[in-house]
């Protein structure tokens, strides 16, 4: 799978580029220096317009900068479980029904299935796994543990991070005000009921009482 | 996902200077949380996407003098969360909350929302040739239609899937249409069109052209407005039928009203008749009913859904009531 | 060999409880303490997910998860046809597209259903394998199909398989039903209708294969991973020692991944061809299309009852319909609940050109228990009586309708005295539909019955180490709902540590053998064999604590990490200083070996449902749900919770949501997606309460327990169904109950 070219900073044809980043196991390994971009510039009366085929981006996640190609038709959840190698997001049904894959883009929640990764050059992305600092469990985290708030776990991140975004702006959340929050999200398990009492539990823990 | 270009203009002046030329293959992208699911589905097969998402002049609410004005690129969120318009605006704000989902509403726009395309599951699946993507036949018409138009279809029987196009109709909403040439504005609801003045699209945006702006006027006196709308399931659903209605309301009449229901039609359909049944004369629970029933004496439903006529008899008298109510 | 061909039937007809209390063999039963008498500090308490930690971080590794070096991806070419002729088929174009590593024709002859593999490709990345897809070329002859109940039912409709569509797979009778009707004071015929429903696990079904030389290795998404090593090692004609397959964390299975798939074929058969390991992970499409479905059912009830409420006669035809694959069987609960002497069955299966069926989470019960339910509350009520009054005076001790044997435990009384309360059953309309307005409210109920027996021959081992660490190992998987954790409170429980204390290891064949976690069977399959295993080595080591503390093992008790003088607390041992005496680390094997014969072992359940239907919107909202049941002692409060809400759930998805939407023209699925197949939201879930009732099983195993899958499940659909049956007069015959469904159902009311 390695491109031994890559290293050495040599001309990299496309395919071999193909092969670096599409096996996504290694795809993070890459160097900054050597990423690619492809470019054409069409010219209008208004002026030069970029069009892409491949672009340099950088994405802050989890507050640590990456800097990566990628390709127009890349969404952002492809690139964080592909080259970033995250397994939060999760790809339930790739189309922006069910919310699994939910991340908070600068701090609004968003299905990263349907968000082409390179819209999100420059911004700020949160997983679930930004969530915990220095081994301690973000309350919400501690809250859905202790309220069984999931059954199987494959949506759960995705709910997590609709329960921050709600947590962040509204401390003390009445139901149906968690029932909005949750309306993207769908638990095929069906532990809304569980989750309700979580995100309550939370919502305590945050707010120290 | 087929692979793509990403054009990104960075002005308005760009953007439809781009789109003059009449790039093969070329889709605008707004929010894009529509047309990459009809990308995925391979319904269309971009070669250039326009990215407006680097036009931030796109994306603003203005309260102006005599009217307010919403960019094309605004994320619907920030119209459901803006309190001038939960204050002055209920029919808008019960629109744009009852749309989608949180996720859904941070990305799509406005804009993306008036233009979006039909959710017709015939049209939806790439491997069946419909009228609406130039084939011969509406598989609707014969086939499962429990979803589908009862008024204003033929040939083809979509409904138009948008909340906030009946919530703007009902205020009197303007679109500017930008284009490499003049910027034009005309009537919201006329923006619209029926299949049988065309199949391929369900609005009159030409190629080359662009959405631009929404603008409708600023309250009047006396004038309450509401959206209400009839989900299968408890959210994240699109309107079975859906009824906006704006009115000014005078001892326990009404002096104005606009009814427009969603759901119901291949484009925002504007009730009319019924309206004119209602507008002048004392409010009652039989005055409505009547009112739904001249609306409907046009109506047409398919095998599957004539149940929706029903629901407009309900929807209609239960909205315009909530207004006197209130 | 007789455990290999025992294993084999329970395996493969997972569907019936009835033959296996047929069946005279049944093991002999193991000597176990009584284990009403046992007493419990973790066991039954609510002790959150031992694994919570992985998963609400994102570190919890499913199989969509499983990244290996040199990975390919791979996808499926699948058929645009309900039926069609594969005249031939062109690899060529597909196989020189840069970036794709190997082509495979998967299917020769005929495809039956839309979204049948017909081939596949393994290539570099995701979108190089989609695009090689669209380079095969095949051409098809279409043939004639039909994919709806109705359409297939007709003689002149095109055959699915060889014989006609319809097809006769179960009959029952006891007595003379005819005699029955002529002894009933009322008779009445019902049909009922039931859709065809998807799993729709979160999890879409996938695997990933690699090969270690001869050695297969498989990261599946499956609830059998025995299941899929054999039929792997089977079909590929190697030693199942030589197969593993590996399931650490699923999200969702619901029954549709009980075996080896396609798929999981066609990945082992593309790592062997590049010498990659290969990932094939279905789309949401593919799961709607080709790995499951409940299938539907049309079912005619009549039944007699005289005026005390005594039913004399019940009867049902059944026509169902799976696609290429079989129906289900509706009749169970009919068969069994209620004291009736005179019974008639007759189901049919009605074939289609559509995906095959599989076991969707208490198959036939959810289906059947909606019709007979509601058809009890419709004789309640021609007889003017109270239809829970109607339950309990047709109650039975014994199965098959009171004509078999004795339930070993039946706590179903006590389901229906707790839920009636709880749920205030005096509030509900006394006639059916008797209030006005344009919002009315109801209270029904339904009644559950499965079965909720441990297989036999389950092992599980419980490892000490000379460090004080404790393993639990066991080859069963989690569904998703807390194995991990009882496997941690069960020896803990036993040898007086913390479920923390313990590392548990499961979802591998390397590990002891265990069967698919699917009909309720998991927990009374592995907790006896843990415990088995765990009071074991509690035993050796109260012998050595004996030693140390020069007393009688007989007086060791065991608590806070210590074996202690139960006469003295203040003489004890710690747990660690015991095994640092061990010179490695010590197995203690665990089984669970069978129950006593002569008994029915089963669960019982009520749901007590309160719901209000807009006469004008036909939209019906669930507001509350009581659910009690009785499954002998719970294992885990905490995560048992969680299944009957997750039932419940799911029940309210079936009663008002929930259907398969065919073409019957083009031979289509036209909602293979999570928008247009509408499953319940976080708006939909009703306000719900949990009972469990208080009663153990004095013999289905060690610790009296009996599984909780299917249970909560089952009988939510028929309280609903019953909720509006007596808000409004009149029940919405068919599911899911859509406003379309409930208009027209007070229309012929008013008509």
């Amino acid at each position: 799978m390695e491109d031994k070219n890559q290293k050495k900073g040599k001309p990299i044809k496309r395919r071999d580029f193909l092969k670096g980043f599409g096996g996504g196991a290694m795809g993070a390994a890459v160097a900054p220096k050597f990423l690619v971009q492809e470019k054409k510039t069409i010219s209008t009366k208004e002026g030069n317009i970029p069009v892409y085929s491949k672009k340099k981006i950088s994405l802050i996640v989890n507050g640590k900068k990456h800097t990566l190609s990628v390709k127009p038709r890349d969404t952002l959840l492809d690139v964080l479980r592909e080259k970033l190698n995250l397994t939060g997001p999760k790809r339930i049904c790739n189309h922006g029904e069910c919310g699994g894959c939910t991340v908070l883009l600068d701090a609004q929640p968003v299905y990263s299935c349907m968000f082409l990764a390179v819209r999100a050059d420059g911004q700020k992305i949160t997983t679930v796994e930004g969530l915990a600092k220095g081994g301690n469990l973000h309350s919400i985290q501690k809250a859905f543990i202790e309220k069984d708030g999931y059954q199987c776990g494959f949506c759960t991140s995705g709910f997590i991070m609709s329960s921050l975004a709600l947590l962040q702006r509204n401390k003390k959340p009445n139901l149906e005000e968690i029932k909005q929050a949750f309306s993207g999200n769908l638990c095929r398990c069906g532990n809304y009921f569980k989750i309700y009492d979580a995100v309550s539990e939370a919502a305590k823990k945050m707010r120290g009482a | 996902m087929n692979e793509f270009k990403l054009a990104q203009p960075q002005s308005v002046g760009q953007a439809t200077s781009f789109l003059s030329q009449k790039p093969k293959g070329c889709h605008i992208m707004a929010g894009g949380t529509d047309l990459l699911g009809e990308m995925k589905n391979g319904i269309i097969d971009a070669e250039v996407v326009v990215d407006l998402k680097s036009l931030p002049e796109l994306s603003f609410i203005k309260r102006e003098q005599n009217k307010v004005r919403v960019g094309a690129l605004t994320p619907v969120s920030e119209l459901a969360e803006n309190s001038f318009i939960q204050n002055e605006y209920s029919v808008l704000y019960e629109a744009a909350l009852s749309l989608a989902t949180p996720q859904l509403r941070n990305v799509g726009t406005v804009g993306g929302n008036l233009c979006q395309r039909p959710r017709c599951w015939y049209y939806r699946d790439s491997q069946i040739l419909c009228l609406k993507k130039g084939g011969h036949k509406c598989f609707a018409f014969n086939g499962r239609n429990k979803y589908h138009a009862i008024l204003g279809g033929g040939p083809c029987f979509i409904v138009y899937p948008s909340d906030l196009a009946p919530a703007l109709i009902s205020l009197g909403a303007e679109v500017i249409i930008a284009s490499s040439k003049k910027e034009k504005k005309i009537p919201l609801e006329e923006f619209y069109v029926l299949p049988k003045e065309n199949l391929l699209q369900e609005n009159i945006l030409q190629p080359g052209e662009m959405l631009k702006e929404i603008q409708f006027p600023l309250k009047g006196s006396g004038e309450k407005s509401t959206y209400h709308k009839l989900k299968e399931r408890g959210t994240w659903d699109f309107a079975l039928v859906s009824a906006a209605v704006n009115a000014q309301i005078t001892n326990q009449s009404f002096k104005e009203i606009r009814i427009i229901l969603g759901g119901v039609a291949p484009i925002p359909w504007r009730a009319k008749k019924a309206e004119s049944v209602i507008k002048g004369n004392r409010i009652t629970q039989s005055l409505l009913q009547q009112a739904a029933q001249e609306e409907l004496r046009d109506a047409v439903p398919l095998t599957d859904n004539a149940y929706k006529t029903k629901l407009v008899q309900s929807i209609m008298s239960q909205a315009a009531l909530s207004l006197v109510k209130t | 060999m007789a455990e290999k061909k025992f294993n084999k039937k329970k395996e493969s007809s997972p569907l019936s409880y009835h033959e296996e209390y047929r069946d005279k063999k049944t093991p002999q039963p193991q000597k176990t303490p009584s284990p009403e008498k046992e007493r419990f500090t973790l066991i039954s308490g609510y002790t959150p997910r031992i694994d919570g930690e992985r998963i609400v971080t994102g570190k919890a590794p499913f199989t969509h998860d499983i990244n290996l070096r040199g990975l390919l991806y791979g996808k499926i070419l699948r058929s645009p046809h309900a039926c069609a002729q594969i005249i031939s088929m062109d690899l060529t174009k597909a196989k020189n597209l840069p970036g794709v590593k190997a082509v495979l024709q998967l299917k020769k002859e005929k495809v039956q259903y839309v979204g049948e593999q017909v081939a596949a490709v393994a290539a570099v990345n995701e979108f190089i394998a989609e695009k090689a897809l669209k380079m095969i070329e095949v051409e098809y002859k279409t043939l004639p199909f039909v994919v709806t109940e109705e359409e297939a039912m007709k003689k002149d409709s095109p055959r699915v398989h060889e014989n006609s569509n319809v097809q006769k797979f179960s009959d029952y009778s006891r007595g003379d039903v005819e005699k029955g009707y002529q002894e009933a004071h009322a008779v009445l015929e019902k049909t009922f209708k039931t859709e065809i429903e998807i799993h729709h696990p979160t999890e879409t079904h996938g695997s990933v294969a690699k090969w270690e030389g001869d050695r297969l290795v498989v990261w599946d998404s499956t609830q059998a991973i025995h299941n899929v090593r054999n039929g792997l090692a089977k079909a590929l004609n190697i030693p199942q020692s030589q197969v593993k397959v590996i399931k650490k964390y699923m999200g969702g299975g619901f029954g549709s991944k009980l075996g080896l798939n396609d798929y999981t074929m066609a990945a082992a058969k593309l790592a062997k061809i590049t010498h990659n390991p290969v990932k094939i992970i279905l789309s949401r499409k593919e799961n709607s299309l080709t790995v499951g479905n409940r299938p539907s059912s049309i079912q005619t009830l009549k039944g007699g009852v005289k005026k005390d409420g005594t039913i004399t006669s019940l009867s049902l035809i059944n026509y169902t319909s799976g696609g290429i694959g079989r129906g289900d069987r509706c009749s169970e609960p009919m068969i069994d609940i209620y004291r009736c002497p005179h019974i008639k069955v007759n189901e049919y299966t009605v074939y289609t050109h559509t995906g095959p069926s599989r076991p969707t989470r208490a198959p036939g019960h959810v289906q059947g228990t909606f019709a007979l339910e509601s058809f009890l509350d419709e004789l309640a009520a021609e007889i003017d009586m109270d239809p829970l009054e109607l339950r309990k005076k047709n109650y039975t001790t014994k199965n098959e309708g009171g004509t078999g044997i004795p339930y070993s435990s039946k706590g179903l009384d006590q389901c229906y005295q707790i839920g009636a309360q709880k749920i205030g059953w005096h509030r509900r309309n006394k006639i059916p539909g008797q209030s006005n307005g344009r919002f009315r409210k109801g209270i029904g109920m339904g009644t559950q019955i499965w079965w909720g027996v441990g297989r036999p021959e389950t092992l599980a081992d419980v490892m000490l180490h000379p460090d004080g660490s404790v393993e639990a190992i066991c080859g069963t998987q989690d569904l998703g709902t807390g194995t991990r954790t009882y496997m941690a409170v069960i020896p803990a429980d036993t040898l007086g540590l913390k479920p923390q204390d313990i590392t548990v290891k499961i979802g591998n064949t390397s590990y002891p053998w265990c069967g698919a976690s699917g009909g309720s069977t998991t927990t009374p399959s592995v907790a006896p064999a843990i415990r088995d295993a765990a009071v074991k080595a509690r035993d050796y080591l109260k012998k050595m604590a004996a030693e140390k503390l020069e007393i009688d093992s007989k007086n060791i008790g065991v608590a806070d990490r210590k074996f202690f003088n139960q006469n003295n607390p203040n003489q004890s041992i710690t747990f660690k200083e015991l095994t640092e005496d061990l010179s490695r680390e010590k197995v203690f094997h665990g089984e669970y070996v069978g129950r006593p014969s002569g008994y029915a072992y089963n669960t019982f359940g009520a749901h007590f449902a309160e719901v209000e239907v807009d006469t004008q919107t036909g939209k019906i909202k669930v507001i509350k749900v009581i659910a009690v049941h009785e499954i002998g002692r719970v294992m885990n409060k905490q995560t048992a919770e969680s299944q009957v809400v997750g039932g419940i759930t799911q029940g309210v998805s079936t009663a008002l949501f929930e259907g398969r939407v065919m073409d019957p023209s083009i031979g289509t699925v036209l909602n293979p997606n999570l928008i247009d197949y509408k499953l319940a939201t976080s708006y939909d879930s009703p306000e719900i309460e949990i009972h469990f009732v208080d009663i153990v099983d004095p013999r289905i195993n060690n610790l009296g327990t009996k599984g909780l899958g299917e249970p909560p499940r089952i009988p939510i659909a028929a309280a609903i169904s019953n909720a509006v049956y007596n808000a409004v007069g009149i029940h919405v015959k068919e599911t899911p109950m859509t406003p379309d469904k409930v208009l027209q159902t007070l229309k012929e009311k008013e008509a």
